[in-house]
């Protein structure tokens, strides 16, 4: 009786994660396999057409290979940008400790909407900075800074980097100062001690933060629209098209369900590569 | 070997003074122990001998040559931190090279050296654990090891056996103690614990609010304590206000509440009328009611084991005793103290010491 009413407890958890995780991906991986239908979102019975389409057809095939090259790339930026800012925060005195904190969290109080669109202002052929430099006579034609793969990417390290920050910030700040004192008692200098001793510690953060920002920036919408203008096409781009504008659901589904079976391999290939066995 | 030497070493924080002036001479291969309450300013002490704190005044002097403006790297200290700070994502291997690998020691040397500290520290069955996966004592001696590998000119521990329970530390004790004679290395140990400090040290120091209040051996500072706090901070004191009979060649002769004299054979201060004296506990004998030099009355009675504590109410206050097994007072007993004169310690008066 007791052992019954234990095992109760688990069910409010358990209802939860079966609603909000289990139940969507199977929808999901069903509509996946349904047949489709014209003027109508799927049709009767099921077929693997879904999946066939999107490995047959250059156009959406290649999606996936730059999407996840996007992906990499905005992690490589948000990390390269990021750990200077964590460390620095992680070091700073309290007072300014507080002000760094906002500076970085601020971006997250502005909609991702606003934050995109604040870029396309910036990078447009007639935005901020080419019409400065046209108008500083630096340029005849306007840098190609928007609608590729370079706007999207800047635009998309800006939107996810504190969510690079918290993590490296938590690391690091859980590492004992008394570490790097014991490294210079040991002989080791400033770039020796970050390189052999502070960084290797912060790992747990640096994948923490990596993952996070991998996981977040192939899923975005948003920014690769506004600032790729189109041009630039992702899989979670031609997700959407399918799904809203060619209302064809199992397709949409399939390649959803492509996008996050790589993405996971991906996220679990990078982790074993970066595994800590101190840990 | 190296002889350390803290020249008027003056340290702030901001306005607030943590280290007030402090000198102090630290002997080839001696073991010294910086012993006082919290935030007297121990660790602050040993953060400017490691360099990780700049000295606001003062001078610090590794075999008479001044090191006060060097970078802690360069100053040639091993550390053991409280918190034993190994570098987690290392192996005891690869912590222990550390050093030597940033001395550019030869490989093979290294490996040699490594192996060598490891066999000292008995870890050599845990060259490939990650410190995780270490106990307390075998993570404290991992950081012992680390910091001797480098054969540094001086040792310096931060209360390093403060996160052990109470066996390991007796333990760790011995073996840090053991060890240190061996290597020979001149050492600076901090701690607040008596016990430890007394039992490990050539000399304690006994320090409070940022001051040296006295350096000295172990038998010293508790039988001759510098001062009453000190007399009071190391081990049990009772501490008798006694007015002085008369004063001579022989030493000093103060009166006991109930008649009896005793004879101490130290001048006392001139133009006292008084005499504090200390006697520590094992230091009174207790005897039947009609032989002692003090009457008293038993309070409390604490069996200890090796030992019996009491605590005696008497004219002269409640005194603290210790007496042997063998001996059973009740609780309620009248008893007899009696004090040997020849061990009873004038202290500095209060006022004039300052
Ligand atoms: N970084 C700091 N900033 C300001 N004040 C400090 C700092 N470090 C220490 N102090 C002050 O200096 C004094 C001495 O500190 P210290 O750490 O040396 O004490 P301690 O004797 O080691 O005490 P404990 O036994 O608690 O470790 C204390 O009053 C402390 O508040
Ligand atoms: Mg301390």
């Amino acid at each position: 009786m007791k052992r019954f009413r234990a095992t109760l407890l688990i069910v409010p958890t358990a209802a939860l994660i079966f609603f909000f995780v289990i139940l969507p991906y199977v929808t999901v991986l069903l509509m996946s396999f349904r047949a489709p239908a014209d003027g109508q979102p799927y049709g009767q019975g099921f077929s693997l057409e879904g999946y066939q389409q999107f490995f047959s057809q250059p156009y959406y095939a290649l999606s996936l290979p730059s999407s996840l090259a996007l992906g990499m790339a905005t992690t490589f930026v948000c990390l390269v940008l990021g750990y200077p800012i964590a460390l620095h925060i992680a070091t700073a005195s309290r007072r300014w400790r507080g002000l760094l904190y906002g500076i970085v969290l601020s971006p997250l109080l502005v909609g991702i909407v606003v934050r995109s669109y604040g870029w396309t202002i910036l990078l447009g052929n007639s935005g901020v900075i080419n019409s400065s430099l046209r108008n500083l006579g630096l340029i005849d034609r306007p840098l190609p800074l928007m609608y590729n793969n370079f706007g999207v990417i800047l635009a998309l390290a800006h939107v996810f980097l504190p969510f690079m920050v918290l993590p490296l910030l938590s690391s690091l700040q859980s590492i004992d100062p008394a570490i790097a004192q014991a490294a210079r008692s040991l002989g080791a200098r400033r770039f020796t001690i970050f390189r052999r001793v502070t960084f290797p510690v912060s790992m747990p953060g640096v994948q923490a933060g990596c993952i996070l920002v991998f996981v977040l920036a192939i899923s975005s919408y948003v920014t690769p629209s506004l600032v790729g203008g189109m041009r630039v096409k992702t899989t979670t781009l031609l997700v959407i098209d399918a799904l809203i504008d060619q209302y064809q659901w199992p397709f949409g589904s399939a390649m959803a369900l492509i996008l996050a079976v790589t993405a996971g391999i991906v996220v679990l290939i990078f982790a074993r590569l970066t595994r800590m066995k101190w840990t | 070997m190296t002889e350390v030497s803290l020249r008027s070493l003056q340290k702030f924080y901001g306005k607030t003074a943590a280290l007030k002036a402090i000198s102090l001479d630290v002997n080839h291969g001696e073991f010294v122990s910086l012993l006082g309450p919290s935030g007297c300013g121990k660790s602050t002490t040993l953060k400017c001998i490691a360099g990780f704190e700049d000295i606001t005044d003062g001078r610090i002097c590794f075999d008479n040559k001044d090191i006060s403006r060097k970078l802690p790297e360069d100053r040639d200290i091993g550390m053991v931190f409280q918190s034993y700070a190994l570098f987690p994502h290392m192996t005891v291997t690869q912590n222990l090279a550390f050093g030597l690998e940033m001395r550019h020691v030869p490989k093979a040397e290294i490996a040699q050296r490594v192996a060598r500290a490891m066999e000292m520290v008995q870890l050599t069955p845990y060259a490939d654990r990650y410190p995780k996966k270490l106990s307390g004592g075998q993570q404290q001696r991992v950081a012992l090891a680390r910091a001797l590998v480098i054969e540094p000119a001086i040792l310096l521990l931060d209360e390093p056996l403060a996160n052990l329970d109470a066996k390991l530390r007796d333990e760790m004790r011995g073996f840090i103690r053991d060890l240190q004679k061996r290597v020979g290395i001149t050492t600076i140990y901090v701690t607040h614990d008596q016990n430890e400090a007394m039992t490990m040290s050539d000399r304690v120091v006994v320090m409070f609010d940022g001051e040296i209040a006295q350096a000295a051996t172990p038998e010293d500072v508790y039988n001759r304590p510098a001062s009453e706090r000190v007399a009071r901070f190391v081990g049990n004191a009772n501490i008798l206000d006694l007015p002085i009979a008369r004063t001579d060649a022989q030493g000093t002769t103060v009166t006991l509440p109930g008649g009896a004299t005793l004879q101490i054979t130290r001048p006392a201060p001139s133009g006292q009328s008084r005499l504090r004296v200390m006697a520590r506990p094992e230091q009174i004998t207790l005897t039947s009611a009609d032989l002692g030099q003090l009457p008293g009355r038993i309070e409390k009675r604490y069996f200890s084991g090796g030992h019996v504590e009491y605590s005696v109410a008497t004219d002269c206050g409640p005194l603290f005793v210790t007496g042997p097994t063998t001996q059973h007072f009740a609780e309620g007993d009248s008893v007899g103290l009696c004090f040997d004169p020849a061990r009873l310690w004038p202290l500095p008066d209060a006022e004039s010491a300052q």
